[in-house]
């Protein structure tokens, strides 16, 4: 409850807003996929926002965008009130000092060349942070943060299990202290018994260094248990935003509600009382998609309306955003009840 | 009930240049009829490896059944030969894999590996495998049915390629499916999808199946059994409900509290456990998963604890199971 309380008082101090995001591939004979189609957010000081949706819905280019590793088609990306521009060089620069990401793969995002110790100190070198010796100092103490010791400095990454790895990419993202950092699916390639090993390392070290996040992931247990609000995401839109207590307590989108009813609970009883509501179909394309919703397609109650018109991100319930025709011709009777 | 599938004291090893890996090291289990067993454990516990041998997937060498006998319906798979294999292989058992991408034909359309399939097994005329490809994909839920019979794969969608996997798996009607991650790759929708469609599978056709996951969610929905493999041994058995609700083993009550719910408070901090699995070239002496546990005790690393039976088929593999363990202890847990 102490969180809550914190994250009232910071309320109004937004770190990262991004403005009608877009980004669009050409994939060739004049087609584009828009990977990301019109994204508006703020991300809070100190807050961890939780971005979830299925594979090709856009999350992961999202949060390239953020990181400035894709330059958005569209739209401005404001960091502590100033605008950033991802194309120049100089403002990158300066922003890659405040932000950094931690990737899915941990055997794919560390160079198999380099020791752990230049791994992390890296960062720090480019900034030109410290003298080197007390770099050194730097990468045993974040390993030491990170869980591991400092005589794995000199190790290389193959030397390392999958749970260790993605440590060292914390410590790594952690060297050039941000203040933001993005995790991409973070935990999704580990065992679980190694997953709650690092959810709580990342609580900890938020709670420590008070960093801000952005926790893209597709399993919903886990958003839900470190999130302070939640963005669903369906093929490149937002379709709802709240904080994650309200977003279970009161799913408004179609789509959410099937995303959450389709979570399995390890637990046999309440697996057997659930009742179906499994989605038919699958994600459609995002290369030339179809005007009006997207969701419309599964959608178990989608209207003509639906179908013609796309709906925009609205604000339902206080600090709640859904994009849904639907929701607002209810809004009335369930929302006050 | 009668067993489909009796799988005792089973030991795999594989011959690598670094050594010997033990990978399955005393896996003792059983599968009644129309059954659903799961077998949870993390990477490397040896899982698949288990599943592997029972169809004899695993090239040998470098792989090598040490000890141990395998019935499948009374056929003794240990000693059968290739060309015994061929014919086992789909009519009593069949697999499906976690990546449908890499496991169907890419050159081949659909309905062709279906009837392929058939046709190995089932003295039917080609027209008449036809046919029965297209009821198969339309038992799995494919829309137009006979129209995608006649599309590739790659023109599928992860979630129908998974489902055609399953047609092509139950197309000879084996005794017994094994799934070896089967939602894995999915999404949670189309695993939904999935996981609800084996169920009708199931009940519709009546075949046992082997569930291999890590996935604790998808356990709670399909099994009636559950074996925890930790290491290369399975630490606990029992059925679903004592697994998740009277889990004996540490290991097992560890993974289960390691689980964020949806009811899981913020503010709380996740069990986790400590460490990493054990190095399956030189496993430990002792109990595998004492230098991870909370209850570790002298005796734990060196001796490796004997299975005790709590009741009703439920199992577990730890020292404080032993009757002359202090009761007083173990509810202080």
């Amino acid at each position: 409850m102490a969180e809550t309380a914190n994250n009232q008082a910071v309320d109004n101090q937004v770190l990262v807003s991004l403005h009608d995001i877009c980004k669009y591939f050409n994939v060739g004979r004049g087609k584009t996929l828009k990977a990301v189609d019109g994204i508006t957010l703020d991300i809070r000081k100190g807050e961890t926002l939780g971005v979830v949706g299925e594979s090709g819905c856009g999350k992961s280019t999202l949060g390239r965008v953020v990181m400035g590793i894709y330059h958005p088609t569209k739209g401005q990306l404001t960091y502590n009130g100033k605008v950033v521009d991802l194309k120049k060089t100089r403002d990158r620069f300066n922003y890659s000092k405040k932000a950094q990401i931690i990737f899915q793969d941990p055997y794919a995002s560390l160079n198999p060349r380099m020791t752990v110790g230049d791994i992390i100190a890296e960062g720090m070198e480019i900034h030109g942070m410290y003298d080197k010796a007390r770099r050194q100092e730097r990468v045993y103490e974040l390993l030491e943060t990170v869980g591991l010791n400092r005589e794995h400095a000199n190790r290389f990454p193959h030397e390392f299990s999958g749970g260790q790895r993605q440590r060292i990419g914390i410590a790594r993202a952690l060297a050039i202290e941000p203040e933001f950092i993005v995790c991409d699916e973070p935990i999704s390639a580990l065992d679980v018994s190694i997953q709650s090993q690092v959810i709580n390392l990342l609580k900890e070290l938020q709670g420590k260094l008070g960093l801000t996040y952005m926790f893209i992931a597709h399993d919903l247990n886990i958003v839900k248990y470190i999130s302070d609000r939640i963005a669903v995401m369906y093929l490149g839109n937002l379709v709802e935003l709240a904080d994650s207590d309200e977003i279970y307590a009161h799913t408004l989108h179609p789509y959410s509600q099937a995303l959450l009813a389709s979570v399995p609970i390890p637990d046999p009883d309440r697996e057997a009382q659930k009742k179906a509501t499994v989605l038919g179909g699958d994600v459609p394309s995002p290369i030339n998609p179809k005007p009006g919703c997207k969701f419309a397609g599964r959608c178990p109650r989608a209207t003509d309306r639906c179908r013609a018109e796309t709906p925009a991100l609205r604000e339902v319930r206080p600090h709640h955003f859904v994009a849904c025709h639907l929701v607002e011709s209810e809004q009335e009777a369930p929302a006050q009840a | 009930m009668a067993d489909v599938l009796k799988v005792e004291n089973l030991h795999v090893s594989f011959d690598t240049y670094a050594g010997e890996v033990h990978a399955v090291r005393g896996v003792t289990f059983h599968v009644g009829e129309g059954e659903v067993l799961a077998i949870v454990g993390e990477s490397g516990c040896g899982k698949s490896v288990t599943a592997q041998t029972i169809m004899k997937l695993n090239p040998m060498p470098p792989a090598r059944i040490k000890e141990g006998s395998i019935d499948l319906c009374g056929k003794d798979i240990v000693a059968a030969s290739e060309k015994e294999m061929q014919d086992i292989r789909g009519r009593l058992v069949s697999m499906i894999f976690q990546d449908p991408m890499t496991c169907l034909n890419p050159t081949m359309k659909v309905g062709k590996q279906l009837t392929e399939a058939i046709s190995q097994h089932r003295k039917m005329t080609r027209e008449e495998a036809k046919k029965e490809a297209v009821r198969l994909l339309e038992m799995v839920q494919i829309p137009n049915a006979a129209e995608r019979a006649e599309m590739y794969p790659h023109e599928y969608s992860g979630g129908m390629r998974q489902r055609a996997m399953i047609a092509m798996a139950m197309s000879c009607e084996p005794k017994l499916l094994i799934a070896d991650e089967p939602t894995t790759a999915l999404d949670v929708t189309i695993q939904a999808q999935i996981m609800q469609l084996m169920a009708k599978v199931r009940k519709e056709t009546g075949t046992a199946i082997i569930l291999i996951t890590h996935d604790l969610g998808v356990v709670a929905n399909l099994a009636d059994r559950v074996a925890v493999m930790y290491a290369g041994k399975i630490m606990e058995t029992g059925t679903a409900e004592d697994i998740f609700y009277r889990p004996q083993h540490p290991y097992t009550q560890a993974l289960l509290k390691s689980l964020p719910t949806v009811d899981t408070d913020r503010s709380e901090k996740l069990v986790s456990i400590a460490g990493t699995p054990p190095d399956l070239f030189a496993p430990p002496k002792g109990c595998e998963f004492a230098s991870r546990c909370d209850h570790c005790m002298k005796l734990c690393k060196q001796h490796v604890p004997p299975t005790y039976d709590v009741g009703g088929g439920h199992m577990a593999r730890c020292w404080r199971l032993h009757p002359d363990f202090p009761k007083d202890q173990k509810e202080g847990n």
